[in-house]
């Protein structure tokens, strides 16, 4: 379990204060809230891109090898798909199986694209492309920070279902960030809400939905 | 016109062991001062450290220092009664490319920093997120920043060729040992020997175009095929 706890850290005006917030393993956790509510903040200081001013993150054993994430608008190599695809096993030293190659290419629907350009994708491949990229090395912690934002309906379900059959084979940890929860409550075991750098709410699903309409009813009733 | 009229390609072997000097400073400068730019350049852009600023002006202020006050410098620290008399460097090959060192290196290493600024944090965001260690990190900032080095190489071995103030000041214009074009050329003109002056005035223009074409080459292929 990632337990994530005292967590501060200021960036200008802005100030991060999670008291305690906990992932367990091999769920699919979903990170919502308004834009400015300090989820891809968090995200950095899990992923290491930061440094928190206090407290503690503690990995349950996972070491940083085993964690990658995805971005809105993900990085891709001047280099080819397929060499973007390895980069991640080239890099372990490890040889890329060309069935497994053939198996990511064809579920993120790349397949005959190989040799093209990688930077030369439209951005729903590219998103694609990332996603496989991010996977084929078989992280055991993946975050997914707004990925789905600018996504069409058929590469949203595309994402659904390599993160559904990854979980039923072999479950590992997501935590899918997303300012839209509509994107993700079909995906999710847990859900966390975010607002003005705090950890507001964990719950199931059902239970962040009636957090919410509680919540929504109180602010506009007089 | 009597001069153009009179004016044939002379390719004499002393012009040719001029223009063959020139390359060789050419590609040894640029490749010594990669070698202190290059790093220097993503040092500048990654660290923040004390006097980072200073660093930076000064660099900026070398990439356009007049080339003549480098020669003098470098003239004043090799010179028989200089810091650096003993050596007994001055007037020599090495004397020109330390001169060059000066002026090229603040070009490599603005040049790179620069393109660093833009592409270097999503290239790292992008090593951390696939756990690539240090070295291999810094090798794929090499690798995707190739064509951004390429192009403040290419800048810098045209300055390079097409120097002069500096080289005649520490090089002496020796016939035959640190003779370059661009020297050359001022000695023919002095002499009133245009007709060689000219010739090494068309190599050098030609070197130009091929280094310009090089760059502009290497700019489209980096603009081509990218979907933005």
């Amino acid at each position: 379990m990632v337990k994530i706890i005292k967590l501060k850290k200021r960036i200008e005006s802005f100030q991060l204060d999670i008291k305690g917030l906990f992932l367990q393993d091999k769920k699919v956790h979903g990170l919502i809230g308004n834009n400015g509510s300090g989820k891809s903040t968090l995200i950095k200081l899990i992923t290491g891109l930061m440094r928190p001013d206090q407290g503690t993150i503690d990995l349950g054993g996972l070491r940083s090898k085993d964690i990658t994430f995805t971005t809105q608008r993900p990085y891709m190599l001047h280099d080819t798909v397929y060499h973007n695809l390895i980069y991640p096993l080239m890099i372990r030293n490890q040889m890329p199986s060309k069935e497994e190659t053939e198996k990511w290419l064809e579920q993120c629907g790349l397949t005959g694209k190989e040799q093209q350009f990688a930077p030369s994708l439209s951005s729903g491949e590219r998103q694609k492309l990332s996603f496989a990229r991010a996977l084929i090395f078989k992280p055991k912690l993946v975050f997914i920070d707004e990925t789905m934002a600018n996504m069409d309906l058929e590469s949203i379900g595309v994402f659904e279902s390599i993160i559904t059959n990854i979980q039923k084979e072999d479950p590992i940890t997501w935590v899918i960030v997303s300012h839209q929860p509509a994107h993700i409550y079909n995906l999710c075991q847990e859900v966390h809400m975010m607002e003005a750098g705090s950890h507001l709410f964990s719950g199931t699903p059902k239970e962040t939905g009636y957090f919410m309409r509680e919540r929504h009813e109180k602010q506009w009733s007089y | 016109m009597l001069v153009l009229s009179n004016f044939h390609l002379n390719l004499s072997p002393e012009t040719l062991e001029t223009i063959w000097l020139t390359m060789k400073l050419g590609f040894v400068s640029t490749f010594l001062s990669s070698l202190f730019g290059i790093p220097l350049g993503l040092l500048l852009e990654r660290r923040d450290f004390f006097g980072k600023r200073i660093i930076l002006r000064v660099n900026r202020t070398l990439m356009g220092f007049p080339p003549v006050v480098v020669g003098l410098m470098v003239y004043l620290l090799l010179m028989r009664r200089g810091p650096f008399g003993e050596l007994s460097l001055l007037f020599s090959f090495p004397a020109m490319v330390i001169a060059q060192l000066f002026i090229i290196t603040p070009i490599v290493s603005g040049m790179v920093c620069t393109a660093a600024k833009n592409a270097a944090p999503e290239i790292r965001t992008f090593a951390i997120s696939m756990n690539a260690s240090r070295s291999q990190t810094f090798f794929l900032l090499i690798k995707e920043m190739k064509h951004d080095i390429y192009f403040a190489l290419a800048t810098s071995f045209g300055r390079s060729i097409s120097e002069v103030g500096a080289v005649m000041i520490v090089g002496g214009n020796i016939q035959y040992k640190t003779r370059t074009m661009t020297t050359a050329i001022s000695l023919m003109r002095n002499k009133g020997d245009y007709s060689e002056a000219i010739t090494l005035g068309v190599v050098l223009l030609i070197l130009s175009f091929c280094i310009q074409t090089l760059m502009d080459t290497l700019k489209r292929y980096e603009n081509n095929g990218e979907n933005y």
